[in-house]
């Protein structure tokens, strides 16, 4: 989108990690633990992406659809929600919102294809009015800022155009966490620059000096080694 | 984990959530329609607020929530401006409103989705209808350069509205004017350049390349109808009223000229040039065609209806025209006079009764009057003299003729409502090539027509000048501005619906 992220209601709504990582009551009674909570919504980001292979649409529309769908967690149960359909539906809306729809019979199609049980196996009705609860679960704020807009520029900044695909692919991999919920996109972009730099040897201090932005969330971003490795091994 | 974020971040702000139902809410009255839904006038109960309802229809919708909503909804999220409509939230009615059928399947959503917006009085075309109604120079400048203001916003947002029109401005009491139902509107990137649909704004305020059949345009089709709409106003009916496309293009080929490749580089190449190649060549004749207006007037109009959109002028330019900063001045919006809340839909509905009314009259054969008049403009005294020329029009001279125009072939009371109309609103030939006063027809009883060269009411502009008269009966057919905020959907002059636009609109 366009428009200026710092006046956007993706700004207004970042979130605290601890008002993301809540295990909603409805679902603790169930037993699902926060352990078990961030690894649903880990395989629903998996499902999500594999669905979008086959309708083949942009990156950018899976991006939107995994934010949808940690937003909508959020504020709603999975008792309430079943992350089945509201994983397809998210994939759904964000194709509407990217301007790169797809029909709703397309995406039944293939989810019937690609599994076969049974609890997968959700009807066209049942998408159209999943997606009225996951519009309302959003409050209808549909804009979402990715990583990757800032990303080429700051590579291109830094003269690390050769990182392209590296970073890419781990800005991607950022998707398996709540960050985009949390932190600016240009920061997640600038942390992924960070460990490309670690993994290339490239010495770029003086660059990131430059930049004049907060090291310390930088740091932070992917000072939670434990979730991004084990995550990014997934 | 523990680290705390600096400031900027965590700015959280865990709203409300969950939308609240339209009960919250008391509809008042109707005030616009079309096939996208209605819009009503409603009363928050608990706050007492007057706000707009705009109802999105969700049954025969197989592909979910409608794409023009979603637009609607992403893009006036996105802006914050005191001319652009303010979208205030988004209620749900949770089950089978009054004189509706409850949904079978008992899906709640299929009763509708609202958008509640700030209320407006009136629409700039209910406005301008308004019998008696005439702008002054100060307050036509004074609503242009809102206009401006607020589509050069949306433009550096990198939004185009693409159905800028009379119906579409909303102005409320205190001479504020915002721009409204973004139901067409998109973003759009200056960097990669994305085929956009050709099948966009109201055809007579659709620009030369978008009827040419270009797919890659950009905020110079919305100063087209910014172009169309200013010499409305000062013109006191449109200029371009044609009934399907190749009308529409020779309308305008004959004021604004044939294009050729060396006015308009590129022209060949748009994609339905040949089909509408000019048969026979017209130069420019803009100028001579309205030359009562001032000429500060004049120059500004001729740069929006540029017709190679990349010498057409932007937002931001006309902004620092001439026009608006000499005298007189644009007025503050604050000094314009309050009016009696009118919106298109609402004239046209009283329009409607009207003529019912005189149709009964004229079935017991009694004798009848014409009862809505059209004013002339706000007279510039030095162009007294114009006036003159009204009654040389083409157009036969008026009472008499009343009864018949009224049954007549393309007239505005025609019935047929169907999309794609937009033809009636003036007989065929109602357009007298030299006048700015509009043709003779429809002004029985009126004091006002004509009336020298000072306007009757109080609010003159310091040296008068050309102004806006109102501009004569809106019939059903004026391309289904069906209303504020939008509602209206079919129509609107182009080939589609909105409906059939959601699958191929890119």
């Amino acid at each position: 989108m366009a428009a200026n992220f710092w006046t956007s209601s993706h700004y207004k709504q970042l979130l605290d990690p601890e008002d993301v990582d809540v295990v909603h009551q409805m679902d603790k009674d169930r037993g699902i633990t926060l352990e078990d909570f961030k690894l649903i919504k880990l395989h629903m980001a998996n499902y999500i992406a594999r669905l979008a292979q086959h309708v083949k649409v942009r990156q950018r529309v899976v991006a939107t659809a995994i934010t949808y769908m940690r937003r909508v967690y959020v504020r709603r149960s999975m008792t309430d929600c079943d992350p089945r359909l509201v994983a397809p539906t998210c994939l759904y809306l964000a194709s509407k919102a990217e301007e790169s729809t797809v029909q709703a019979r397309l995406l039944v199609f293939y989810i019937k294809k690609l599994y076969s049980d049974e609890k997968f196996r959700y009807e066209i009705k049942e998408i159209l009015e999943m997606e009225m609860k996951v519009l309302e679960a959003l409050n209808y704020y549909l804009v979402v800022f990715h990583p990757y807009r800032a990303l080429s520029q700051l590579l291109q900044d830094a003269g690390m155009n050769d990182a392209t695909q590296l970073t890419w692919g781990l800005v991607n991999d950022t998707y398996k966490m709540d960050l985009i919920l949390i932190h600016p996109p240009h920061l997640i972009a600038l942390a992924c620059i960070y460990i490309a730099s670690a993994q290339m040897d490239k010495e770029n201090t003086a660059w990131f000096e430059e930049l004049r932005v907060d090291m310390n969330v930088v740091c932070h971003l992917i000072s939670r080694p434990k979730q991004f490795t084990a995550f990014l091994d997934y | 984990m523990a680290i705390a974020a600096p400031e900027q971040l965590n700015i959280t702000e865990v709203s409300t959530w969950g939308s609240r139902s339209v009960d919250c809410f008391e509809k008042l009255e109707q005030i616009g329609e079309g096939t996208y839904g209605q819009v009503y006038m409603a009363k928050e109960i608990e706050t007492g607020e007057i706000v707009a309802l705009k109802k999105i229809r969700m049954d025969n919708e197989r592909e979910g929530f409608p794409i023009t909503a979603i637009r609607e909804i992403k893009i006036l999220k996105k802006l914050h401006h005191e001319n652009v409509i303010k979208l205030k939230e988004i209620v749900t009615s949770t089950g089978p409103e009054k004189g509706e059928q409850a949904p079978a399947d008992g899906n709640k959503y299929k009763g509708g989705i609202y958008m509640v917006f700030e209320y407006m009085d009136h629409d700039l075309t209910g406005l301008a209808d308004r019998p008696g109604m005439r702008f002054s120079v100060p307050q036509i400048k004074c609503y242009m350069k809102q206009l401006l203001t607020g589509l050069h916003y949306c433009h550096v947002n990198q939004v185009l509205h693409r159905d800028i029109k009379g119906s579409n401005l909303l102005i409320d009491n205190e001479g504020n004017l915002k721009l409204a139902d973004f139901g067409l509107a998109r973003s759009f990137s200056s960097d990669h350049n994305a085929n956009l649909t050709n099948r966009v704004i109201t055809l007579w305020y659709r620009p030369p390349e978008l009827l040419l059949g270009t797919t890659k345009y950009g905020p110079a089709v919305d100063m087209w109808s910014v172009g169309c709409i200013f010499a409305e106003l000062l013109n006191g009916k449109p200029i371009f009223p044609g009934k399907d496309e190749p009308e529409q293009i020779n309308k305008i080929f004959d004021i604004c000229g044939t294009p050729n490749e060396d006015i308009w580089p590129g022209v060949s190449k748009i994609p339905w040039y040949n089909n509408f190649k000019p048969t026979r060549l017209v130069k420019r004749r803009l100028r001579e065609h309205f030359r009562h207006f001032d000429r500060h007037a004049l120059d500004l109009l001729d740069r929006m209806l540029a017709l190679d959109p990349s010498q057409r002028i932007s937002a931001k330019d006309a902004l620092d025209a001439e026009y608006f900063w000499t005298d007189p001045l644009p007025c503050d919006p604050k000094s314009l006079p309050t009016y009696e809340s009118s919106h298109e839909f609402q004239t046209k509905k009283k329009r409607q009764q009207q003529r019912q009314h005189e149709e009964n009259s004229k079935r017991q054969k009694l004798q009848h009057q014409q009862q809505h008049s059209r004013l002339p403009p706000i007279q510039q005294s030095g162009h007294g003299h114009a006036q003159m020329r009204a009654g040389a029009g083409p157009n036969p001279p008026l009472h008499s003729s009343q009864p018949q125009v009224a049954g007549g072939p393309g007239h505005h009371y025609g019935k047929s409502r169907g999309p794609s109309t937009g033809p009636g609103r003036y007989p065929p030939g109602g357009n007298p090539p030299g006048g700015y006063n509009h043709p003779s027809r429809g002004q029985g009883g009126a004091g006002g027509y004509g009336s020298g060269p000072y306007p009757p009411q109080g609010r003159a502009p310091p040296y008068g000048s050309s102004g806006m008269p109102s501009a004569g009966p809106r019939g059903p057919n004026y391309p289904h501005g069906g209303g504020p905020y939008g509602a209206s959907g079919t129509g609107r002059g182009m080939p589609g619906n909105r409906n059939q636009q959601y699958n191929w609109q890119q």
